[in-house]
């Protein structure tokens, strides 16, 4: 027998139920049904403490975290639009005056070969 | 002439891979006083990174300047332009080349134009340890302009770049020229 199938016979051998369980069903049948709250008393029963901190906790996270992910991700994407923009200039600034001493040399060697 | 034509031709259709470290030019914010407009790009490896983030790869232009930089380390620039002659000396374009000195540094192009009073200097890093990198000093009678790139760089891309493309109008620290000599 694998160790599997001696696994699965374990988990789901059969377990007799206490001896006080029937009773115990009765009396949870018997008992009467709770009020139903209203969904006013289950947000009055919310702003009542200790669960008012946790629910004003929840509010200010909820709040707080998303403007400030919000706020990061837009000074990001700032900081990298001018990096952008300085590369951008920094690369073309360089090319340009590589490009000039290339045309230079070549008009000079033009010129000398002219000559 | 001749011959420092075909070395410059040569290197740069080879498409020739430019070295380097990092330059220190902090020296030259001096002339940030007396300069009409300044240019200052400083450009880590962390901040290169980021930049080709957000360079678009659809657009043509940004696509070369992205493939262009993957192997570069930083770049600086430091331009400073003034309203009227002699507002920098020669001893600051000096200050500059005494960190560009052989044998880690060699100049393979040096051009000179006495009418305009113009001169470019191109150095690259050649020897030594780092990562090597290409210099380009550019002097005009009311212009200095110092580039420092730190990385493996392709000058045939580069100059391709800067002969397509121009150069952009960066939004210059337009800084008021002071009276005060430094």
């Amino acid at each position: 027998m694998s160790y599997l199938e001696e696994d699965l016979k374990a988990a789901l051998r059969r377990v007799e139920a206490p001896p006080d369980f029937t009773a115990r069903v009765l009396e949870r049948l018997a008992a009467p049904e709770a009020p139903k709250r209203n969904w006013w008393a289950e947000l009055a029963l919310l702003l009542r403490p200790p669960r008012l901190q946790w629910v004003a906790l929840s509010v200010i996270a909820g709040t707080v975290i998303p403007i400030a992910g919000i706020h990061e991700r837009e000074q990001r994407r700032m900081e990298g639009e001018m990096a952008k923009q300085q590369l951008v200039y920094a690369v073309r600034l360089a090319g340009s005056k590589l490009h000039h001493v290339q045309k230079k040399v070549f008009e000079i060697s033009q010129t000398d070969r002219h000559l | 002439m001749k011959i420092g034509f075909y070395t410059f031709m040569l290197l740069i259709s080879t498409g020739l891979t430019a070295y380097g470290q990092a330059l220190d030019l902090k020296f030259l914010d001096r002339l940030a006083s007396k300069a009409s407009e300044t240019a200052n790009v400083s450009l880590d490896g962390s901040l290169l990174q980021m930049a080709a983030k957000f360079l678009s790869k659809d657009d043509p232009d940004e696509a070369k300047v992205k493939q262009l930089i993957v192997g570069l380390k930083g770049i600086y620039v430091k331009s400073f332009e003034f309203d009227a002659d002699g507002a920098y000396s020669e001893s600051d374009v000096t200050a500059v080349r005494e960190h560009l000195r052989a044998p880690d540094w060699s100049r393979i192009v040096d051009v000179h134009s006495r009418k305009q009073g113009e001169n470019t200097e191109i150095y690259i890093r050649t020897g030594g340890k780092g990562f090597g990198g290409l210099v380009i000093i550019s002097t005009e009678p009311r212009q200095l302009t110092v580039v420092s790139i730190v990385g493996k760089i392709d000058l045939d891309q580069l100059s391709d770049l800067g002969g397509n493309l121009g150069v952009p109008k960066l939004e210059l620290e337009k800084t008021k020229p002071t009276k005060k000599d430094d």
